[in-house]
């Protein structure tokens, strides 16, 4: 025993065990605990809070239990490993029994606000001081230990438990999207059979469980096999593959609205002008490595030209129809980035960061401003926006009945226009352009002396994101029918290059799935919306940390070239070995 | 200068391609270039040697506009550089590669050498946008242009789609080498291309180095450290010291001037 608790091991432990505490309590004491606590998982047998507080000490178990770098731990038996994940659950625990014995002995609520009575009665399971401790402590314990089992099982048991487990959480996480979808769709049964009081019944539960199991146990081979087979698979068919995989995503995104029903629809269209403003400020950050923090100026700048010229209430009082005005916005969007641009063409890095993100400031301040109150409308800002896409669409195709209302037919313009933005993105990406930029990024200097117009360019990248930016910003206008400068505040600047962090900078499949992991998933989770700053900080940081280069690096083009260089390769090699026996 | 003042005869096989009067270049109360006067006939391989801080890189940049002289004139087949920006003189036919190896880090290997061909392509931004058909033969010729430059200096096809900080440092100083050919310049500056390298790297550089004009009928300076490489590819060799020309002639005549063995000497190994 004295040699199995080193004192090198006895520090990784505490270590682990000290940081499970601190997210507990922290969780707790932000109040993300109580916030959830009565959101049902399971119906009856757990709620979200308690999801959790408990995933924290199975996480620190299965990393407990991981072999670290010391080579002796590699040796080490299953109990072994166990019994590290049930030592650090107990440090989870007994902390958190601390903390409810001084929380309910001495009020704290005077600094912390949120460890509430109710709290404290979730958090001691309805128990008295004493046996609550214990129970906690032992919970904690409980859940490092299973932690650390799942790590030490075999790989097909562990897939299969993380799975079955993802597909209760995630099946009880869509409930506000698809109970009442299912009800408007009179599957009141389904409805029924899968939840009760927002949480899963515990049936469903169970069958998602075994769903999801299942789904682990069957796929696992099937996965090898299927990505074995697409790899073996020459060139010519992988294309077509890919070319398969395009065509379904595209009709997914078609039917997307018609099967998700209006709440969805809306969330997508915040998912889509955000992809938008994300792929416009990718050319400047991603591709150029202008560090723009200010970019909410042109997403401002576009809605407010959408409004004074198409709503008939604003102070020029013209009301141009849409598709007239947007032309127009985008010119003036372009201009907008080139007089931006052209002051801070001389600054580099962290000074173009500070200087942006005061022209970001300054440009919500003007439109709040009074003194221009007459043209913009102050605070109140301007009204009557009319949209030019229909408000419902009824239609009877043959057997089909397609209707759609607000978002739902807002969705299609958004994603057509996200779909055009992308694809030139791609293009310029790929091209003279898109390299000179990133020549720029990695080192202007020498750029420039490579022959590359490091002004011109910059310029460039400034107008095309100002213009892409301004799109949004005149669809954000066209959807809301209104503008008030609130909404253009430097938190947007932020979210939108966490969007780009998230998903790779320079990545365009990486920017759209940043936008809906960073922009959908809050707004599915209703709850954390109080806390919505509080996640992207840490995600940022976790994504810093564990993966800088993004969800979906940009990597893309490379694995192209290799296909498209297969064939040439060996012949090549032989000709190198050639060339260095002739040289040598 | 005795090399270029041929007497009149039949036209002069060996024009002047860059030639440079009385630059100077001060930093504050530092001459790093005094007066320098220089020119290299075309096609030739001229060094440009000298201690550490003897104005070498200095007179590099104003040859390429990156730092913009005092006073003095640089003409480079016919127009006068003083003034351009860095973008235009390598617009102009002049390309360079640098001490500490610079390349872009984060593109790959292909990429590297296709932003060197950056000046010789026409394809505007609104045409790559609409993917015009002659933006993608133009990518497409420059791609295949790109692969046979790194042929041409030796770096293996299959290292095209790595990025190039992933590159062993020999293959590096390769990389710059091709992206600064890849624009077809007509002079090309080397600044101490075998830095670094081992004895049989050196010599491999060496002979490419030779190679390089025969092939593309470039002009080429270099600044460099090893004699052996100076002596071994130069026909001219000009010596700085304290930003001051201290010599110039052949490496036969620079091997025995006493100025330059005390330059690198000392005092006491001439006396």
């Amino acid at each position: 025993m004295a040699e199995l608790i080193s004192g090198r091991r006895l520090r990784r432990l505490a270590t682990i065990g000290a940081v499970a505490a601190v997210v507990v309590l922290y969780l707790c004491m932000v109040g993300l605990v109580e916030a959830f606590k009565d959101r049902n998982v399971v119906t009856g047998v757990i709620t979200l809070g308690a999801v959790m507080l408990l995933a924290v000490p199975l996480i620190a178990g299965y990393r407990a239990a991981l072999p670290s770098r010391d080579p002796s731990t590699r040796a080490l038996g299953a109990g072994q490993r166990v019994f590290f994940g049930l030592l650090v659950g107990l440090i989870a625990g007994a902390a958190l029994a601390v903390f409810v014995l001084i929380a309910s002995t001495v009020d704290l609520r005077g600094v912390l606000v949120r460890i509430s009575p109710p709290l404290l009665e979730f958090l001691t399971l309805g128990l008295t001081s004493g046996p609550a401790q214990l129970a906690i402590a032992a919970i904690g314990g409980l859940m490092g230990a299973l932690g650390a089992a799942l790590l030490v099982s075999p790989a097909r048991i562990r897939n299969a438990v993380t799975s079955a487990l993802i597909a209760v959480l995630f099946m009880s996480m869509i409930e506000p999207l698809l109970r009442p979808r299912l009800e408007q769709l009179d599957y009141t049964a389904i409805s029924d059979f899968l939840y009760q009081a927002h949480g899963l019944t515990e049936v469903a539960s169970i069958v998602c469980f075994v769903v999801g199991a299942g789904a682990a146990i069957l796929w696992q081979p099937g996965n090898d096999l299927l990505r074995r087979t697409v790899e073996a698979a020459p060139v010519q068919t992988r294309r077509r593959i890919r070319g398969w995989t395009i065509a379904v995503l595209v009709v997914a995104v078609l039917i997307l609205p018609q099967l998700s029903g209006t709440f969805l629809a809306q969330v997508a269209v915040l998912v889509g002008l955000y992809m938008l403003l994300a792929l416009g400020l990718n050319i400047v950050v991603g591709y150029a490595g202008l560090l723009d923090l200010g970019y909410v100026a042109f997403f401002a700048v576009g809605a407010y030209l959408t409004a004074l010229l198409t709503s008939p209430d604003s102070s020029l009082g013209i009301g141009l129809p849409f598709f007239v005005a947007l032309p127009i916005v985008m010119l003036s969007a372009g201009l907008t980035g080139l007089l931006i641009g052209a002051p801070v063409l001389r600054l580099r890095g962290d000074y173009l960061a500070i200087v942006t993100l005061g022209f970001g400031e300054i440009a919500r301040v003007l439109f709040e401003s009074d003194a221009l109150r007459p043209w913009l409308g102050g605070v109140q800002g301007i009204l009557g926006i009319p949209s030019p896409f229909p408000v419902r669409i009824d239609l009877q195709l043959g057997a089909t009945h397609i209707f759609a209302s607000g978002p739902q037919v807002l969705y299609y313009p958004i994603f057509a226009f996200c779909a055009l933005a992308a694809v030139f993105a791609y293009r310029l990406s790929n091209s003279r352009v898109g390299r000179a930029w990133n020549a720029m990024r990695e080192d202007e200097s020498v750029a420039e002396a490579t022959g590359v117009s490091t002004v011109n360019y910059k310029l460039l990248a400034f107008a095309l994101g100002a213009t892409t930016g301004c799109l949004s910003g005149a669809l954000f206008a066209v959807q809301l029918g209104s503008v008030f400068p609130g909404s253009f505040d430097v938190f947007v600047s932020i979210t939108v290059l966490a969007v780009i962090i998230l998903g790779g900078m320079g990545s365009i499949p990486g920017v759209i799935l940043g936008a809906i992991v960073l922009i959908g998933l809050p707004e599915l989770l209703r709850e954390f919306v109080e806390y919505r700053i509080l996640v992207y900080g840490a995600v940022l940081v976790a994504m810093m940390l564990l993966r800088p280069e993004g969800l979906i690096p940009n990597r893309g083009r490379q694995r192209e070239l290799h296909e498209a260089a297969d064939e040439e390769e060996e012949e090549t090699l032989d000709g190198d070995l050639m060339a260095q026996r002739s040289t040598s | 200068m005795s090399l270029l003042n041929t007497p009149a005869g039949p036209a002069p096989v060996t024009d002047v391609i860059l030639s440079v009067h009385h630059l100077t270049k001060r930093f504050e109360g530092l001459v790093a270039n005094r007066e320098i006067d220089f020119e290299i006939p075309r096609h030739a391989i001229v060094s440009m040697i000298g201690p550490n801080g003897a104005g070498k890189t200095t007179f590099f940049n104003q040859l390429t506009g990156i730092i913009e002289p005092t006073s003095g004139t640089i003409e480079f087949d016919g127009t006068s550089v003083i003034g351009m920006a860095p973008h235009e003189v390598a617009e102009l036919g002049i390309a360079r590669t640098y001490q500490n190896i610079r390349l872009f880090a984060n593109m790959t290997v292909l990429a590297n050498v296709m932003v060197g061909r950056h000046v010789r392509m026409k394809a505007q931004w609104y045409q790559a946008v609409l993917g015009l058909p002659h933006v993608a033969r133009e990518e497409a010729a420059v791609q295949q242009r790109s692969l046979e430059l790194l042929d041409l200096v030796g770096l293996p096809r299959r290292y095209a789609d790595d990025l190039a900080k992933n590159l062993p440092y020999g293959h590096q100083r390769r990389l710059e080498l091709a992206r600064a050919l890849a624009s077809d310049p007509k002079l090309l500056l080397l600044d101490e291309p075998t830095a670094g390298m081992n004895p049989g790297e050196t010599r491999q550089m060496t002979d490419l180095i030779a190679r390089l004009r025969r092939e593309l009928e470039l002009t080429i300076l270099l600044i460099e450290h090893d004699m052996k490489v100076v002596m071994g590819v130069s026909e001219r060799i000009t010596v700085l010291d304290y930003g001051e020309r201290i010599a110039e002639g052949t490496p036969e005549e620079i091997r025995t001037n006493p100025r330059v063995i005390e330059a690198y000497l000392g005092k006491q190994a001439t006396a």
